[in-house]
């Protein structure tokens, strides 16, 4: 009753406003990164059928021209120039990217040499954006490109419609992935697009389910610390370790919530990837490509099974335990608020370094004393559990599971043993150690004041 | 009278050598306000610290209602409340709230828990604050909130340290008013300590004088100013620490 009692007060505490609204903004994070990154994937391609084209050449082949660009999957939206600065004529335009034809194109076009088309883009705000829809100007390029080819082929050559067709693709490539003894018929690159979300993204996520649980709890142990209120709760008639209990069932319940969260912002953001890669292939009509990037990355077994997934939370559900046992020893150590961020700095640099480690470099491929050192760290094992479970390194996975129990069990053992002991209120860490301690002057004026502190 | 609190030779070093508190020894009655005072870093939170079961004695021992420290301490911890030096309280709580929570901790029947809450209720005089979160509340209206909490349950003893420091002359009075009232009306026991020897003398039956981990003298105040031929216990300690000196 009284474990009850100090649970729901400690959930309390946790659940704060700030801590809700940071959970509600990761999820939304992934969701809306999911949905803008398809977004302006299919925005791209959709938006690429349409752009603003200059045309400088008085040619009637150029003219021509843009009048069947639209049969080639184009549709050009002609303007004109008002003056020589693109820069400003962009920006009048409200364009982010057009393509120019200089004079003369219709001429060199028509004699089968060099004709050039100028494509400007507008980097004024930077980011993702102006990138996409420059590098799609090309699929203007591309019609400008099929139509002078064709003409040069019919007028010129006057080659035949099935001369033509095998010029258009005088070589098909089938592209296949060889993976876990298995082989699809898929590329390579429509196939990183789906492991992408898997090695980097849910390392990511379990990061910073890390950073927010240690955080969380560390503030609420050194602030109750700071506040005495510890010290109040452990002077009453509750054994310390149903305190302790009651702090951890808390903190791991508020993590798992802040988990699902993420989870399913993720899930959300998946699916939209997914959505986004299917249409991307369909729109390069890539040849051979029967199924899926992500069926293909099923039948290669590179997706998790149920029984992965599994082994994979209890990795994730491990690592947050031992982040928050680290976190409550840490926390009682604290003296000041300025303190606990000093204090959160190791929990942060061992849960963020195997992290950076997994996502820029395969630690497999690291020299051996870097790899013991990094496994050394119990998050290490998480971060890299997708991939060893994707690639069957089953015994190494097993290994930091028992490797996480293990520590799990140390880290309790050391959080018990500081909970239960002198230590508690002995044990301090401060940032400015020479206490300041600067007590006002009281009602009665006088007093002696011998700090022997 | 009945002894309540019992100290026999109680030491403490935090670190090896040096003893922040070195074998105390006194008792305090049944009814009685006794005041353990002496400058900043004497020893007088050590000691109230390792009475309420927070920290271990490196020797010696102490009773509480019959209780050893050491060896009974839930036992002890069932007798005694404690207000810590500065003490806060769950900001994000109700002041009602705070209360029913620490109620909840002592008592064992929800009749005892709403009868200690509503006598706090009553004592510390917050009215319709109460409803509202301790974040808001000014020093004076979490000491006296804490003061209240601490008295609710009746316990056998008090342990106030520096129950008044930090707060300003009206909500001081009030506060050692109640301490007097509880202590004259009630038979309620209370160990307090306070480095402003001044103030003290007001509020408690018997003082001890602490310095530099050591328990000078114990008494009753006249019977310390009539001894030293003090005016005030400010004196008293001087006296008292400069006959140490040239011993
Ligand atoms: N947690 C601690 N670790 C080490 N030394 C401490 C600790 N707390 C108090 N001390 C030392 O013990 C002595 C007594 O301190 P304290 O009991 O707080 O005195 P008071 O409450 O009378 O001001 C001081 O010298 C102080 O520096
Ligand atoms: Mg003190």
């Amino acid at each position: 009753m009284k474990f009850g009692n100090i649970l729901k007060k400690e959930l309390r505490e946790l659940l704060t406003v700030q801590t809700i609204l940071s959970m509600l903004v990761v999820f939304f994070v992934y969701a809306f990164m999911g949905k803008a990154m398809g977004g302006a994937i299919n925005d791209a391609v959709t938006s690429g059928e349409s752009m603003t084209v200059i045309n400088l050449d008085g040619s009637d082949f150029t003219a021509r021209m843009l009048d069947s660009l639209p049969d080639y999957g184009f549709t050009p939206q002609i303007s004109e120039l008002e003056s020589e600065n693109y820069f400003t004529e962009m920006e009048r335009l409200g364009t982010e990217s057009m393509i120019v034809i200089p004079a003369g194109f219709g001429e060199s076009a028509q004699k089968g040499g060099g004709a050039e088309v100028e494509v400007y883009t507008l980097m004024n705000k930077g980011g993702f954006g102006s990138a996409l829809t420059g590098s799609h100007a090309f699929s203007g390029v591309y019609a400008i490109e099929s139509y002078v080819s064709d003409s040069f082929q019919n007028d010129v050559l006057g080659l035949s419609e099935e001369e033509k067709a095998y010029l258009s693709e005088p070589v098909v490539t089938a592209e296949y992935v060889c993976a876990n003894g298995r082989t699809e018929n898929i590329s390579a690159e429509s196939l990183m697009s789906v492991m992408m979300s898997q090695s980097i993204l849910a390392p990511a996520a379990v990061f910073f389910l890390l950073m927010m649980a240690a955080q969380m709890l560390m503030t609420a142990i050194s602030t109750e610390k700071i506040d005495k209120t510890l010290e109040t709760l452990l002077s009453a008639p509750v054994s310390r370790l149903t305190v302790l209990c009651a702090k951890m069932t808390a903190a791991l319940a508020v993590a798992l919530l802040n988990a699902g969260f993420m989870i399913g912002g993720m899930m959300i953001y998946m699916s939209s990837m997914m959505s986004s890669a299917m249409s991307d292939i369909s729109a390069s009509g890539e040849a051979g490509e029967a199924i899926t990037a992500a069926e293909a990355a099923a039948s290669l077994g590179l997706t998790l099974t149920a029984g992965e997934t599994a082994v994979y939370g209890l990795m994730i559900f491990l690592s947050i335990a031992i982040g928050l046992a680290i976190s409550l020893i840490l926390g009682a150590m604290a003296t000041d608020i300025k303190s606990v961020q000093t204090l959160l700095t190791p929990v942060m640099m061992l849960t963020m370094v195997p992290f950076l480690v997994t996502v820029l470099t395969d630690i497999n491929a690291l020299p051996t004393a870097f790899r013991v050192i990094l496994y050394l760290i119990p998050f290490t094992h998480t971060y890299t559990a997708m991939t060893n479970l994707v690639f069957g390194n089953t015994g190494l996975v097993w290994a930091g599971v028992a490797y996480q129990l293990l520590f799990f069990a140390v880290c309790m053992y050391l959080a018990v043993k500081v909970f239960t002991s002198d230590l508690l209120f002995t044990m301090s860490f401060s940032v400015n150690s020479p206490k300041k301690k600067s007590k006002s002057t009281r009602n009665k004026g006088l007093q002696t004041e011998d700090r022997e502190q | 009278m009945n002894e309540i609190l019992r100290v026999e030779e109680l030491s403490k070093s935090y670190k090896k050598g040096k003893k922040a508190v070195d074998s105390l020894s006194f008792s305090v009655h049944e009814g009685e306000i006794f005041a353990l005072i002496g400058p900043n870093g004497a020893g007088k939170t050590t000691t109230i610290r390792m009475i309420a079961t927070l920290i271990t004695p490196t020797s010696g021992d102490a009773f509480v209602d019959g209780h050893s420290i050491i060896r009974e301490a839930d036992k002890v911890r069932s007798a005694i409340t404690y207000l810590p030096d500065e003490a806060g309280a769950y900001k994000t709580m109700k002041g009602i709230d705070y209360l029913y929570f620490m109620a909840g901790l002592f008592c064992k029947t929800s009749e005892e828990t709403e009868r200690c809450v509503s006598r706090a209720v009553k004592m510390c005089g917050l009215g319709d604050r109460l409803e509202e979160r301790i974040n808001g509340y000014s020093r004076g209206m979490i000491r006296k909130l804490l003061l209240s909490r601490a008295v609710m349950t009746r316990p056998k003893l008090a342990i106030l340290d520096e129950a008044t420091s930090g707060l300003d002359v009206i909500n001081a009075l009030d506060i050692r008013k109640t301490i007097k009232q509880l202590s004259k009306e009630e038979g309620m026991s209370f160990l307090l300590s306070s480095h402003n020897m001044l103030e003290i003398e007001y509020v408690s039956d018997r003082v001890g004088i602490m310095n530099r981990g050591n328990l000078m003298v114990t008494g009753s105040v006249e019977e310390l100013k009539s001894r030293y031929s003090a005016a005030n216990l400010e004196e008293v300690f001087e006296r008292v620490v400069n006959s140490d000196e040239i011993r």
